[in-house]
C-alpha cells in the first residue's frame, strides 16, 4: 500500500525527519508513538502534502510517487489526514464544504458528482452514525465546535471520502472517554482489508480502542523500534527514555 | 484656488431654466455659494484625506447637467420578482405614481424644510445646488409592505451628459415596514459625475431595510450620500455590496435620536484592477439606550484600494449606548491598499463601545485543510474569500435578498 524510504524533511534548514523508513500493507493498522518534537506531526503533514517542507526520499503509494503530487491530488488518490487541530473556517458552511470535497474526489476518480439532494441523503445517514446533529452541518466549518465535535467531524469526512490510507494525527488529544469511544467506533467501523491506517499518538489509551497490528517508536526523525501492540504497553509503563540517546 | 468659472456659468444657466419655488431657489444659491467658497475637497481636509474623489473630481471643470440618452430601462434588466419600481434612466426619473394603500411614491423636486441646511460637505452642497431629479417614498403608519421597492439607476450606452444629481426622501411613519433594494447598472463608457443624496426618516417603531448593489462603474465618479434619522424603537438595516467600483465615495450619517433605536450597517467591498472605493460612515448616538453595529469586509485583488472610515459618536446624554464596529480586509495581492480609520468619540460615561480593524492574506493553514480534502488550491482560495465575505451577507434578514447577494458572490466564484 505505502512504502516510505529514507524520508527526510526539513524546515528552514532544520531537519525534522532524518531518514524514515516505513512500509504499511493493505488493511494494516500501524501506530506511531513518540515524544514531543520527534517529528510525528511533520510526518503526517509530509504524507498529506503540506507545503513549506523541504522533502527528499521516496513515498510509493499504489505505485505512484506521492512526493510528485500536491495535497489535493493526494486526497483524490485516497490519502486522508485526520487533523490534530481541525481548522475553523468562518463563512464556509460544513454542508457545502463536505459536498465540494466529496465531489472533487468523485470527479477526479471519474464518478458522477452528487447533487444536493443525493448528497444530503448520504450525509444525514453518516452523521447519524457518528452522533452528529444535522444542525452542526449547517454551521460554519468547525466554528464554535467543541473538541469532540471537531474530531467527530474529521471522522465524518473520512467516512464520506472513503480513503484507502488514513493518517490520524493525535486524534485522541482533547477527547473525553465518551468522545474517544465514539471516534474509535467510527474508525473501527471503517477498518477494511482495502484500507490502511497510520495512527499517531502520544498515549497508549487510544490503542485500547483501535488495536494496531504494528507499533513504531519515532525518535529524532527516525523509527527506532518496531513491535506489536504490546510495545505500546511497554512504552506506557516505561516511557520513551529507553529509546532516546 | 481652482477656477470654477465654467461651473458658475453652468449653475447660472441651471437656475434660470429649472422650475422651483423661491425658498428652494435661495437654498440652492446658498448651497452653491458654499460650494464655491471651498471648492472641490482637497486631501488636506482630514475628512477627505484618503478619498479617491480628491483626484478624480478635477476632471470635472464644467458640469453638463442636461440629460440626454435613451431614458428607458430595458426589460431584461428588471427584477423578476414582484416589486414597486423607481427608475432613473440616464439620470432622468421615470415613475408611475403608486396608489397602493399606505404607500406613496412620487417625483419630488422640492426640499423638505427640515433638511434645508447648507453644510460643510462640498459635494453635498454641489448636490443641493444642482439636484434636479428625486423621488419621495412615504409609507403610512402601521403599514408593512409585502412587496419591496426597487430603485434602478441605469446609465445606457447612449448617455451623453456628464453630471447627474438626485435628492431623495424616504419617510416611514410609525410602525411601518419596508424593504428598498437599489441597484445601479453602468453601460455607458463616458466620464461622468453622479451625486445622490438620500434622506431617511424613521418614525417610532418603523423599520427600513435598505440593500444596495453597485457593480462595475467603468469611468463614472460617484458620491452617494445617505442621512438617516431614527426615532424611538425604529430600526435601520443597511447593506451595501460594492463590486469593482472605482472612484466612489459612499458616505452615510446616521442619527440615533430616539430610545431603543438600532442601526445595523454592513458592507462588502470586492475590488480588483485599479478600483478605488471609499466608505465613510458616522453613527451619532444622540439619545440613551441606542444601539449600532458596523460590519465591513473587503477583498482586494490586483492594485485595488479600499478605504473605510467609520466613526461612533456618543453624545454626553447617550448613556447605555451600545456601539460596535469591525472592519476586516483580505489583501490578495502585494499591490493592494486598505486604509482603515476606526474612530470613537465618546462623551458619556456608561457606554459599551468597541472597534476593531484587521487586514491580512488568506490563511494558509485553512487552504491546506481544504486541499487535504481534495479541493483544488484555486477553489479552496475562492471558498475562503467567499466565506469571508459571506459572513456579511449572512446578516441580511430578508431571505430573498440574502440569496440575491449570495448568488452575486457565487457568480464571482464561477467567473474565476
Amino acid at each position: 500500500m505505502i512504502d516510505i524510504k529514507n524520508l527526510r524533511a526539513s524546515v528552514d534548514d532544520k531537519e525534522i525527519l532524518k531518514g524514515l523508513n516505513l512500509k504499511i500493507g493493505k488493511g494494516e493498522v500501524h501506530a506511531i508513538m513518540g515524544p514531543n518534537g520527534s517529528g510525528k506531526s511533520t510526518l503526517s503533514y509530509v504524507l498529506s502534502g503540506k507545503e513549506g517542507y523541504n522533502v527528499s526520499g521516496e513515498i510509493q503509494f499504489n505505485k505512484k510517487n506521492l512526493l510528485e503530487l500536491n495535497a489535493e491530488e493526494r486526497a483524490r488518490e485516497g490519502i486522508f489526514l485526520a487533523f490534530q487541530y481541525p481548522i475553523e473556517i468562518p463563512g464556509v458552511f460544513t454542508n457545502n464544504f463536505l459536498r465540494t470535497s466529496l465531489n472533487s474526489v468523485r470527479k477526479a476518480n471519474g464518478k458522477v458528482e452528487l447533487n444536493a439532494i443525493d448528497f444530503l441523503k448520504i450525509i444525514k445517514e453518516k452523521a447519524k452514525e457518528l452522533n452528529i446533529g444535522e444542525e452542526m452541518l449547517l454551521r460554519p466549518l468547525n466554528v464554535g465546535f467543541s473538541g469532540g465535535e471537531k474530531k467527530r467531524n474529521e471522522i465524518l469526512q473520512m467516512s464520506l471520502l472513503e480513503p484507502s490510507f488514513v493518517v490520524m494525527d493525535e486524534t485522541d488529544s482533547g477527547l473525553d472517554i465518551d468522545a474517544l469511544k465514539i471516534v474509535s467506533n467510527g474508525v473501527n467501523s471503517l477498518r477494511d482489508p482495502e484500507r490502511s491506517f497510520l495512527i499517531i499518538t502520544h498515549y497508549q489509551r487510544l490503542l485500547n480502542y483501535i488495536k494496531p497490528d504494528f507499533v513504531h517508536v519515532l525518535s529524532e526523525g527516525k523509527i527506532v523500534k518496531t513491535g506489536d501492540w504490546k510495545l505500546a504497553l511497554d512504552l506506557e509503563d516505561q516511557g520513551y527514555g529507553q529509546f532516546i540517546n | 484656488m481652482e477656477n470654477y468659472n465654467e461651473i458658475k456659468i453652468n449653475f447660472e444657466k441651471f437656475i434660470t431654466t429649472f422650475k422651483t419655488d423661491v425658498n428652494d431657489l435661495e437654498f440652492r444659491k446658498k448651497s452653491f455659494a458654499n460650494f464655491i467658497s471651498k471648492g472641490f475637497p482637497v486631501s488636506r481636509d482630514e475628512n477627505w484625506k484618503y478619498s479617491p474623489l480628491v483626484q478624480d473630481l478635477k476632471k470635472f471643470s464644467q458640469l453638463n447637467y442636461k440629460k440626454s440618452g435613451a431614458n428607458i430601462l430595458p426589460n431584461a434588466l428588471m427584477e423578476n420578482f414582484e416589486h414597486y419600481s423607481i427608475i432613473f434612466a440616464d439620470g432622468v426619473l421615470i415613475l408611475t405614481d403608486s396608489n397602493d394603500a399606505g404607500l406613496v411614491i412620487k417625483k419630488n423636486n422640492s426640499f423638505l424644510k427640515s433638511v434645508k441646511k447648507a453644510g460643510e460637505n462640498p459635494i453635498l452642497n454641489l448636490n443641493n445646488a444642482f439636484a434636479d431629479q428625486g423621488y419621495l417614498i412615504e409609507v403610512s403608519s402601521n403599514i408593512s409592505l409585502t412587496k419591496p421597492i426597487v430603485i434602478y439607476n441605469y446609465y445606457s450606452k447612449n448617455f451623453l451628459s456628464n453630471f447627474c444629481s438626485s435628492k431623495n426622501f424616504i419617510l416611514l411613519n410609525e410602525k411601518s415596514n419596508v424593504v428598498v433594494y437599489e441597484k445601479t447598472i453602468y453601460d455607458s463608457s463616458i466620464e461622468y459625475l453622479i451625486t445622490s443624496n438620500t434622506e431617511i426618516f424613521l418614525a417610532k417603531g418603523s423599520k427600513l431595510k435598505k440593500y444596495d448593489l453597485n457593480c462595475n462603474n467603468k469611468h463614472s465618479t460617484i458620491f452617494n450620500f445617505v442621512k438617516a434619522n431614527l426615532d424611538e424603537n425604529s430600526e435601520l438595516e443597511y447593506f451595501t455590496f460594492s463590486e469593482n467600483i472605482n472612484s466612489c465615495r459612499d458616505e452615510s450619517i446616521i442619527n440615533l435620536n430616539g430610545k431603543n433605536c438600532f442601526a445595523d450597517v454592513n458592507a462588502i467591498q470586492l475590488l480588483s484592477n485599479n478600483c478605488d472605493h471609499e466608505i465613510k460612515l458616522q453613527i451619532n448616538h444622540n439619545e440613551e439606550h441606542t444601539r449600532s453595529s458596523q460590519f465591513v469586509k473587503s477583498a482586494l485583488y490586483d492594485s485595488a484600494n479600499a478605504i473605510f472610515q467609520g466613526k461612533i459618536f456618543v453624545d454626553s446624554k447617550a448613556q447605555k449606548t451600545d456601539g460596535y464596529q469591525l472592519s476586516k480586509a483580505l489583501l490578495l495581492s502585494d499591490n493592494v491598499k486598505f486604509f482603515a480609520k476606526p474612530e470613537l468619540e465618546i462623551y458619556a460615561d456608561d457606554v459599551k463601545c468597541s472597534h476593531g480593524s484587521s487586514s491580512g492574506s488568506v490563511d494558509e493553514e485553512s487552504i491546506f485543510y481544504l486541499r487535504s480534502r481534495g479541493i483544488s488550491k484555486e477553489d479552496a482560495k475562492m471558498m475562503m474569500i467567499n466565506g469571508f465575505l459571506g459572513e456579511v451577507i449572512e446578516k441580511i434578514t430578508e431571505d430573498k435578498f440574502k440569496n440575491i447577494f449570495f448568488k452575486k458572490l457565487s457568480h464571482n466564484y464561477n467567473d474565476d
